[in-house]
C-alpha cells in the first residue's frame, strides 16, 4: 500500500458524504498532471514522489533520454507505411471509381459476407439500412421493451466521416485479403456504399454513373457528422475531452448509500432468453478429457477447409451449412454428391466459385467437399 | 540428466551400444533396487483393513504414489495438469463479427486466483485473426510530428530501460450484451472479456525524450502490423503519463494472442486501445477517426449523441465466489464461507468494496486483500455464515478518483440501454435455497 490506512478511512468518509474527490495532501495520487491540467480521462495519476510512483519503485535516471539505438526512418519507408486517411483528406490518394464499378466489385468481393445491397448476413455487419438521413433519426431509439426498434448504426446513419470508410476498405477489406484493392477500386466501392445509403454528395444523388474522386470525396458530409461528444477537433480537442470526463454526470456515477437505499423489496430482472451454445460447454469438472476420435494426420481437405471455407462454413451465422451440422448437410446431399461438387466448383447463392480461392485445383475442391461431408456423417 | 532420464524408456540392448556403459549399468541396478522397494512397500500396505468411513483416496494405493512420474525431459514448456482441461477460454458465435477471425474468447474468471491471469487463459479479441509475426522481420516506426522519426528493431527496442507493471486489460464491451437485462447464466460470459497480467516494456515518454516531439502534437495514432491494420488515436496526455510499449507478459514474451512481439499498453483504458502487433506510432495535430473509434467503441446515449474517445474503464466489481459456475450447492447450513471477488478501476486505485445480501437495499463493507495497485484487479473478501436462505448478492466498488459503481437504475438514467460499451453497473447474483447461483439484475 502506498497510503496509510488512516488516509483510506478518511477519504472513504469524504467520498460517502459528498461524492467529491479528496486527493491526498502527500501528492502520491493526483487528479492533475504536473503541467497543471486535469487528467484527461477523469481519473487519477500517480506522480513520482521519493523515487516511487504509487507502490512501484522507479529509477528516475532511466527517464532522462540519451538513447541512440534507433536509426532514422527514411522518407520512402514512412510513405510506404503511412496508410491512414484523415477527415481533412490527409492520406487520400488520387483515383476514381463509379457507383456501377463499385456495384460490380461489391458483387464479386463483398456480397458473400455483407449481403445484397449491404444488408448484412449472419453476424457480418450490414453496411446500409435504407435512407441514411432517415436512419439518423433512429439514434434516439431505446429498446426499453422488446418490441421497440433499436437505433440503426450502419455506415450511413452513424459514421461521422467518409475518410474512415476509405481508410478501412483500403487497409482492412476484403477481410481475408486486406490491401488487395487498388485506389480506384476503393473509390468505386466507397461510391457504391454511399449510394446504397442514399447519401448525397454536394447535393447530388448518386446514380450508377456517379464518379467519386479525390476532389468530390472532400465534399461528402455524413448525416451523423455532429453525432459525437465531446468535440475532439481543433486546438481545444484534448481539453474538451478533459472537461467532458471530469464531469461524471456525462457518463454516470454511483452513491455510497449503506442503509435502506430504496423502498420495498428489490425489483428483480431475471434472464428472459438465456444465451447458451458455448464452445465448449461450461464445466468445472476435474476429470480427464475424452479421447479424440481419431487424432490422425490432418488431411489436405481439412487444411483447405480451415484456410478457405471456415470463414463461412465455420459459423451458422453466415447461413452456409456449418461443418458437422448433420441436418444441414443431409439437406445439401439430397441432390447427390456430384451436385455438391458442382456447386463448390462453380459457386451457389452467396458462395463464390471454389469458395473464392481460384488457386485451388478441382481435385482439391472435391477433397475439401469430401472432408466437409464426412464431418457431418 | 537427459541421458539417464531417457534410459527408462530405452531397451537394455540400446543402452549397451552406448559408450558410457558402466555408469548406465549402475543406473539400471539402482532403478531395479527402487522397483523392488516399491513392490515391498505395496505388499506391506495391502493387508490393511478398510473400514466404512475410511476414505479410499487415503486407504487405496494410488498409481502415482507407487510408480515413477514423468521425466524432466517431458514438456520442456510446461502444461497444466490434464485434470484442469475445463479451465479454458470459451467462445460463442453470438459474440463474433461474422467469423472466428473477428471474434473474442472469454477468460474463465471463475477459476482465476489472485490478480494475475495465466498467459494461456488471457481473453483474446481479434479483428483479423491472431497474427503469427516473425520478430526479426517486425519493426516499430515512430514518425509524424517529431523532429527525428525513427525505426526500431525488436532487439533495439528491448535495449531501452524497462518498467514492469501489473494491470488488467478489459474489452469495453465486457458485460455489454446485458444492457437490457441479464442474458448469460455464467460469469465467464457475463464478465470474462478481461484478464490481468504483469507487463514489461518501456514508457513511450522515455523514447520520446530523444525524438523532439513538436509542441503542436496533440494525438498519436497507434497501428497494428497484422491483417486488420487496426488503428486508434491516443491523446498526448496519456502518452506522456503512463503509456507503455510492452514485450513481456508474466515474465515471458507476449503470446501471439496478445500482440507478439509488441503491443501498446494504456493502463486502465479500453483493451481495444492497447493495439496489438504494434508497428507504427504517428504523432499529429488532429485526431485520426479510425474505424474502431467511430463505428465501434462509441457509446450511444438516449439523446442520440454518442460518447467518442471514451478511454478509461470505470470502477467495477463482481463476486467470483459464489457465481453460476462455482455455486454453494455443496455447503451445509452453518458453514462459514468466504465471499470473494474482483474489483477494478481504469481511473485509479480501488479504495473499498461494499457487499449487499438483499439486492442493494443494505450494504456492509468487505475487506480488500492482497496487493492494491492502480488500474489493477483488486481482490475483496467477506466472511459469511451460510444459512441456506435465498440471497441477492451484490458488490459495489469505489476508487481513489472519487468514482463509485452505479446501480443499474443510476447507470441507465444517464446512458440508457443502447450504449453497448462501458457498462459498469452493480452486478448481482441470486443465490437460491439450494445454493444455486443465477445472474439477475436489480432495477430498484
Amino acid at each position: 500500500m502506498f497510503k496509510s490506512c488512516h488516509k483510506i478511512l478518511l477519504s472513504s468518509v469524504v467520498v460517502a458524504a459528498t461524492s467529491t474527490v479528496a486527493f491526498a495532501a502527500d501528492k502520491t495520487v493526483s487528479n492533475t498532471y504536473s503541467n497543471g491540467k486535469k487528467v484527461i480521462d477523469g481519473g487519477a495519476t500517480y506522480p513520482i514522489v521519493n523515487g516511487k510512483t504509487s507502490a512501484y519503485h522507479i529509477n528516475e535516471n532511466t527517464l532522462q533520454g540519451g538513447y541512440s539505438y534507433a536509426r532514422p526512418a527514411t522518407p520512402n519507408e514512412m510513405k510506404a507505411w503511412d496508410i491512414d486517411v484523415m477527415p481533412d483528406g490527409t492520406g487520400l490518394p488520387e483515383g476514381k471509381g463509379t457507383v456501377e464499378e463499385g456495384d460490380e466489385l461489391y458483387e464479386a468481393k463483398c456480397t458473400s459476407c455483407h449481403g445484397d445491397f449491404g444488408s448484412g448476413s449472419g453476424s457480418f455487419p450490414a453496411l446500409a439500412k435504407g435512407n441514411a438521413y432517415e436512419g439518423v433519426k433512429t439514434l434516439t431509439n431505446q429498446r426499453t421493451n422488446p418490441d421497440k426498434d433499436g437505433p440503426i448504426r450502419v455506415f450511413g446513419t452513424y459514421w461521422p466521416y467518409a475518410s474512415t470508410l476509405w481508410w478501412y476498405i483500403k487497409t482492412g477489406m476484403p477481410h481475408n485479403a486486406p490491401l488487395s484493392l487498388s485506389n480506384d477500386d476503393v473509390y468505386a466501392l466507397s461510391a457504391y456504399i454511399l449510394s446504397i445509403n442514399e447519401v448525397t454528395v454536394d447535393g447530388e444523388e448518386l446514380d450508377d454513373e456517379f464518379e467519386l474522386n479525390k476532389e468530390n470525396f472532400m465534399k461528402i458530409e455524413m448525416p451523423n457528422k455532429d453525432g459525437f461528444v465531446p468535440n475532439i477537433d481543433g486546438p481545444k480537442g484534448t481539453d474538451n475531452v478533459r472537461a467532458y470526463f471530469a464531469d461524471t454526470k456525462n457518463y454516470g456515477n454511483g452513491t455510497r448509500c449503506m442503509k435502506n437505499c430504496f423502498d420495498g423489496k428489490p425489483e428483480i430482472q431475471r434472464i428472459q432468453t438465456e444465451i447458451g451454445g458455448f464452445n465448449p460447454p461450461l464445466s468445472t469438472a476435474r476429470d480427464l478429457p475424452k479421447q479424440e476420435e481419431s487424432a490422425g494426420a490432418v488431411s489436405e481437405g481439412q487444411k483447405i477447409y480451415e484456410k478457405t471455407c471456415a470463414v463461412c462454413h465455420g459459423n451458422e451465422a453466415m447461413g452456409a451449412p456449418v461443418l458437422g451440422d448433420k441436418q444441414a448437410w443431409s439437406a445439401v446431399l439430397k441432390k447427390g454428391i456430384d451436385a455438391v461438387y458442382k456447386n463448390a466448383l462453380n459457386g451457389v447463392n452467396a458462395m463464390p466459385p471454389k469458395g473464392g480461392n481460384m488457386s485451388l485445383s478441382d481435385e482439391q475442391v472435391k477433397a475439401t467437399v469430401d472432408y466437409m461431408v464426412n464431418k457431418a456423417k | 540428466m537427459n541421458k539417464t532420464s531417457n534410459m527408462s524408456n530405452e531397451t537394455l540392448s540400446n543402452v549397451q551400444e552406448t559408450t558410457e556403459q558402466s555408469s548406465r549399468r549402475d543406473f539400471f541396478r539402482k532403478t531395479a533396487a527402487y522397483s523392488v522397494s516399491a513392490l515391498a512397500a505395496a505388499s506391506v500396505m495391502a493387508p490393511v483393513k478398510v473400514n466404512a468411513g475410511d476414505d479410499p483416496a487415503i486407504m487405496k494405493e494410488q498409481p502415482w504414489a507407487t510408480s515413477l512420474g514423468d521425466p524432466v525431459t517431458k514438456n520442456q514448456y510446461g502444461v497444466p495438469s490434464a485434470y484442469e482441461h475445463n479451465n479454458i477460454r470459451r467462445t460463442s458465435e453470438l459474440l463474433s463479427s461474422g467469423n472466428w477471425e473477428a471474434s473474442i474468447s472469454m477468460c474463465p474468471i471463475h477459476e482465476s486466483e489472485g490478480i494475475i491471469t495465466p498467459n494461456g487463459l488471457f481473453f483474446n479479441r481479434v479483428h483479423g485473426g491472431v497474427a503469427q509475426i516473425n520478430p526479426n522481420q517486425h519493426r516499430l516506426m515512430i514518425h509524424g510530428l517529431v523532429e527525428k522519426p525513427i525505426v526500431l528493431t525488436m532487439d533495439q527496442l528491448k535495449r531501452y530501460p524497462s518498467v514492469t507493471r501489473i494491470h488488467f486489460i478489459e474489452c469495453p464491451a465486457n458485460g455489454g450484451p446485458e444492457w437490457r437485462g441479464p442474458q448469460f447464466n455464467s460469469i465467464q460470459f457475463a464478465k470474462g472479456m478481461m484478464s490481468s497480467a504483469q507487463w514489461t516494456g518501456v514508457y513511450i515518454k522515455t523514447i520520446l525524450k530523444d525524438l523532439g516531439l513538436k509542441p503542436e502534437a496533440q494525438w498519436m495514432l497507434a497501428e497494428g502490423g497484422d491483417s486488420s491494420h487496426m488503428g486508434r488515436t491516443v491523446p498526448i496526455d496519456k502518452v506522456l503519463d503512463d503509456a507503455m510499449i510492452v514485450w513481456a507478459q508474466n515474465g515471458e514474451a507476449l503470446r501471439p494472442e496478445q500482440g507478439y512481439p509488441i503491443r501498446l499498453l494504456l493502463p486502465g483504458w479500453e483493451g481495444n486501445l492497447c493495439v496489438k502487433w504494434l508497428a507504427r506510432l504517428q504523432f499529429a495535430k488532429e485526431p485520426f477517426y479510425a474505424k474502431e473509434e467511430t463505428a465501434k467503441y462509441t457509446a450511444l446515449k438516449p439523446d442520440g449523441k454518442a460518447i467518442q474517445h471514451f478511454y478509461a474503464l470505470e470502477v467495477n466489481s463482481i463476486i467470483t465466489k459464489p457465481c453460476p459456475e462455482k455455486p454453494w450447492t455443496d455447503l451445509k447450513k452453518g458453514d462459514l464461507v468466504e465471499i470473494e471477488g474482483l474489483a477494478w478501476s481504469g481511473m485509479g486505485t480501488i479504495e473499498g468494496v461494499d457487499i449487499s445480501f438483499d439486492g442493494g437495499k443494505n450494504w456492509v463493507e468487505a475487506s480488500l486483500k492482497g496487493l492494491v495497485l492502480p488500474k489493477s484487479w483488486t481482490r475483496f473478501s467477506y466472511m459469511y455464515k451460510y444459512e441456506g436462505k435465498p440471497l441477492i448478492l451484490a458488490s459495489r466498488a469505489r476508487d481513489d478518483a472519487g468514482h463509485i459503481q452505479p446501480s443499474v437504475k443510476q447507470e441507465r438514467a444517464v446512458m440508457g440501454v443502447e450504449s453497448v460499451y462501458h457498462r459498469n453497473a452493480i452486478h448481482t447474483w441470486e443465490v437460491t435455497e439450494k445454493g444455486e447461483v443465477n445472474n439477475v439484475q436489480v432495477l430498484s
